[in-house]
């Protein structure tokens, strides 16, 4: 009976760990699950927002308005019908408010209660208009055309160069320069903290004694520590006006404030992960090249740096990893415009910033929110890339080995 | 003829080489001058701030102000309450990988995975913690939500220092336990685990570090911006000192004046940190002498 | 089911003590904390948290019913109004001060003055460099908030005239951090509330029609109402809420509430 016990009680014991070890999995199973539920909603919807009817006068020619030319023509950036393949006519905008325009407020009713009819007949009477309203004033024998808006594509999204998520009628969902302004952050980035890390790896590894060691190792684990929001704040207030005064920019909200701020807390994930593998390299191979007479650099250089390689290279795309990744900081010094950067010194603007600056305000489940989650979607893609490719690098490192 | 060159060529080489050193020597130390210019900055701003009162007030004339109380337990609580979600979970996980599986599938695909968590961005995190705990189980913006997103991210900072730990607990003292007819269990809970242990406690001190520190994951999942009084729930919200330093440096309609609020919260940051790291190293350092002793 | 049983438990909670929970617009955050830390001195039972966002997160958590109170800097939205009645929800529209934008510069800067037709080429990209307007020649740079923000939408709206704003705007997550990056950066222009102008920035004058009268932002001129871009900030709160909320509403409303109004810089109710 005891024995009995005993062993059930170790079965019990297993399966709670079992249990407890698969909650990683789960989690990122779940993240998967929701992110991506929620993210791919996007291309399940039209820009322009639910609730509201774009119509045309039924004379019109154009049937099919892309999301763009609808941003232009209500910017009035596209002024004349021709420019969208219609007549050679000017456009004449109509929102909602502008009604005040064709009816006193007697004729449309103190409650709205006439105002679909009222909307309706200037749809009617005008050939050159575009009215944007809800489909709550929309009548019931509205005699417009209302346009028919294509749903938000991969290829519009991928390749938009414009972010106004909240712009009306039609939301413009572009998120190439978002993607462009993390990749460059990022890239410049390690640029930065690449040779500064490693220089540090094997000054530590090889060259310093073991006294400097001993105290430089708990030093670049605490640059690991120090908060995200405080390495932002430093550069708010120390990096951003001291590049805008070097290299006498209009503005020290940039890419490189960035890229600087992000480098210095790539640092530590290079030099620790390097570190390590250069400190694996077999004492054997090190002496040999010793006794052959090669000085402690070549040695350095010829054998550690080449044998530890992997390593290295996984570092530093662990480095991009936490760069890519890092909000708080980003979004305090970079200026987050939402443009294609063409240098560095220009603000940006990435994706982590973007999520934490807009979700707040967008209301859940529509499509601003949803277009929020496919950004998290992406940025989840790139992380697991990265992750992966560590992965696979390392266990290369492992098969050469042997 | 000979001679000369080669002496020539050994010293190019020494020559080479202790340039090559100093270089490297030079950007080290560059890059721990870049450690106390961002500590010693923030030290000699926010020094003059923190006394008794700031730390154990509520802030005050529109957070210009006042202390930063709520913030500092708001940190505490959250810290708490992953603690509590992620620490046993994660040091079962790792008791499980370490000690039960061996090496195999199920053991790489758990380890992957754990890695891939790990590699997660924060914000992510927050993400889903909005969508999961917020929106979906209908926690709200609580305490709850907060602390299980913060406990996931946790997780695997967790498993990896706890499973460090194990491996470095000699295989003898399993061998020795396990041959005197203990179960596995027993093994390892009456001898790995004691020896483990400070080890354990270290891993646990650096993700209380880590956790204390995160914004992104509490920004819609918990975080207030002003809060008179403290949570009594866990369906509360709370402030955080990471948020608050954000919101401290970014709004208010004064932001010179909540300047030196801003430096104080950022140096009371720094200092858990600091703390949490001496005390991890302190303890590894005490009781990585006392293992091998045994 | 799981999750109204935890929202019932919730709010059950909730019920025990008055608690208040407000969310929303950046702008009306001051006041509603200085409000709020004056309404706890008088009444210590109570408890009221404050959180910022931006007016339309303040008005999802109101449809969401994570907030009792909106606090927003502009007008509800149709889609938001929909939303509510979708909820089965209405909700209760209340002005608790009104609030001047003041358009400003670097101090450096020597353009005094712009016209709103100015203000929207500058905004919308048209204009770029200062001499365009009468200044040095310097690029303009232009800082604006999140898409997030009340003001961001009420200065489309009544400056840009629906206009979207360039997309080489640099938008801010905080007023705060506008007025600070403005004062650092020589060609910069940006738009915050009366609250935020402080000695660092330089206000502009602005004129309404086409330049005839150009009219400076002030406390006097927003009373008066001949300073041209002025909005009212308004709490949204659910009508079956309103018995909860009311004593809080009921202070901001009262003269010791409009007095705060007055400190915290915005202008207050004229009756």
């Amino acid at each position: 009976m005891k024995t009995f016990y005993k062993k059930f009680s170790e079965k019990f014991i297993e399966g709670l760990l079992l249990l407890s070890s698969t909650i990683t999995t789960l989690t990122v199973l779940l993240i998967v699950v929701f992110l991506f539920k929620e993210g791919l909603g996007v291309f399940n919807q039209k820009p322009v927002e639910e609730g509201f009817v774009i119509a045309l006068n039924k004379q019109n020619p154009v049937n099919k308005l892309s999301s763009a030319q609808l941003k232009n023509i209500f910017d009035q950036n596209i002024t004349n019908w021709i420019e969208v393949g219609g007549k050679k006519d000017s456009i004449i905008l109509f929102r909602m408010e502008d009604i005040t325009n064709y009816y006193s407020e007697e004729q449309i009713g103190e409650q709205y209660e006439n105002l679909p009819q009222c909307i309706s007949k200037v749809v009617d009477s005008l050939p050159n208009i575009i009215a944007f309203f809800s489909t709550k004033y929309l009548d019931k024998n509205f005699q417009g055309k209302q346009l028919d808006i294509d749903k938000i594509s991969f290829k519009e999204f991928f390749s938009g160069k414009e972010w106004f998520p909240t712009a009306q009628p039609s939301a413009q969902l572009g998120v190439l320069p978002l993607i462009l302004g993390t990749l460059w952050v990022s890239l410049g980035a390690i640029l930065l903290a690449l040779p500064l890390g490693l220089a540090a790896a094997i000054y530590m590894s090889e060259i310093a004694n073991e006294n400097v060691r001993k105290i430089m190792k708990p030093l670049i684990e605490l640059l690991a520590g120090i908060p995200s929001v405080v390495y932002g704040f430093f550069g708010l207030v120390i990096i951003v006006p001291l590049i805008q005064k070097t290299f006498d920019l209009p503005v020290g909200e940039t890419g490189l404030a960035g890229s600087i701020v992000l480098g210095i807390m790539a640092l530590p994930t290079i030099i620790t992960i390097s570190e390590d593998a250069m400190r694996n390299t077999p004492r054997a191979m090190k002496e040999a090249s010793l006794a052959l007479g090669a000085s402690k650099w070549q040695t350095i250089y010829k054998v550690v740096v080449p044998y530890s390689i992997s390593g290295i290279t996984a570092g530093a795309i662990l480095g991009i990893g936490r760069a890519i990744g890092e909000t708080m900081a980003v979004l305090m010094v970079t200026g987050n415009a939402a443009v294609i950067p063409h240098t560095i010194l220009e603000p940006v603007r990435t994706i982590p910033a973007t999520i934490a600056a807009e979700l707040g305000e967008a209301s859940n489940g529509g499509l601003h929110y949803k277009a929020l989650f496919a950004l998290g979607c992406i940025l989840f893609i790139i992380t697991l890339i990265i992750n992966l490719t560590v992965e696979y690098i390392s266990n290369r490192k492992k098969y050469n080995n042997r | 003829m000979k001679m000369p060159d080669e002496n020539k060529l050994a010293k190019r080489k020494k020559w080479n080489q202790s340039i090559a050193f100093w270089i490297f020597r030079l950007l080290s130390y560059f890059i721990v001058a870049i450690l106390f210019s961002i500590l010693s900055f923030i030290i000699y701003k926010g020094v003059g701030v923190i006394n008794w009162n700031f730390i154990t007030q509520m802030p005050e004339e529109g957070m210009t102000k006042g202390g930063i109380f709520p913030a500092i337990i708001g940190t505490l609580c959250l810290v708490a309450g992953s603690m509590i979600f992620a620490f046993p979970i994660g040091v079962l996980a790792a008791i499980y990988m370490n000690e039960y599986v061996k090496d195999g599938i199920i053991k790489k695909s758990i380890k992957q995975m754990t890695n891939n968590l790990a590699g997660i961005p924060s914000i992510v995190f927050g993400l889903f913690g909005m969508s999961l705990f917020v929106n979906k189980l209908g926690f709200g913006d609580s305490i709850l939500a907060g602390s299980l997103t913060l406990g996931l991210l946790a997780l695997p900072v967790v498993i990896r220092t706890t499973e460090e730990a194990l491996k470095a607990v000699d295989d003898t003292f399993r061998h020795a336990s396990l041959g005197l007819g203990a179960s596995k269990w027993q093994t390892t809970r009456n001898v790995v685990l004691p020896i483990a242990f400070p080890n354990i406690i270290t891993g646990l001190i650096l993700s209380i570090g880590r956790v204390s520190g995160e914004t992104a994951p509490i920004l819609f999942t918990v975080a207030a911006y002003f809060l008179p009084k403290l949570p009594t729930s866990i369906f509360d919200q709370a402030m955080a000192l990471p948020y608050h330093l954000y919101v401290l440096s970014t709004s208010g309609t004064n932001i010179e004046a909540s300047r030196p609020v801003a430096y104080g919260t950022a140096l009371v940051l720094i200092i858990i940190v600091l703390i949490a790291n001496l005390l991890a190293n302190g303890l590894r350092k005490y009781f990585g002498k006392k293992v091998k002793m045994n | 089911m799981k999750s109204k049983v935890l929202i019932i438990a919730l709010s059950l909670y909730t019920g025990v003590s008055i608690a208040q929970k407000l969310k929303g617009s950046d702008t009306v955050l001051p006041l509603a904390q200085k409000e709020a830390e004056s309404y706890l001195k008088v009444n210590k039972a109570n408890k009221v948290t404050v959180t910022g966002g931006g007016s339309g997160v303040g008005l999802a958590a109101l449809v969401d019913g994570t907030t009792d109170i909106a606090m927003s800097s502009r007008k509800i939205k149709m889609s938001e109004k929909i939303k509510l009645q979708d909820a089965g929800k209405a909700s209760k529209e209340i002005i608790v001060a009104y609030d001047a934008l003041a358009v400003i510069v670097n101090p450096s800067n020597k353009v005094a003055q712009l016209t709103r037709e100015q203000l929207e080429g500058i905004f919308t990209g048209k204009i770029k460099n200062w001499k365009e307007v009468g200044g040095d020649d310097l690029q303009i740079v232009v800082y604006s908030r999140e898409s997030s923000s009340g003001t961001y939408e009420f200065f489309k709206e009544h400056v840009l005239k629906n206009k979207n704003y360039a997309s080489s705007v640099l938008s801010m997550p905080a007023t705060g951090a506008i007025v600070q990056s403005i004062s650092q950066t020589k060609g910069a222009i940006g738009y915050v509330g009366l609250a935020y102008v402080e000695k660092e920035i330089k206000t502009v004058k602005v004129s309404y029609d086409k330049g005839k009268t150009y009219v400076a932002p002030s406390m006097a001129s927003a009373k008066d109402k001949s300073y041209p871009v002025v909005r009212p900030l308004y709490y949204y709160y659910l009508t079956t809420m309103e018995k909860s909320v009311k004593p809080f509403v009921d202070f901001c409303l009262s003269p010791e509430g409009q007095k705060i109004v007055e400190q915290v810089g915005y202008v207050p109710l004229t009756k």
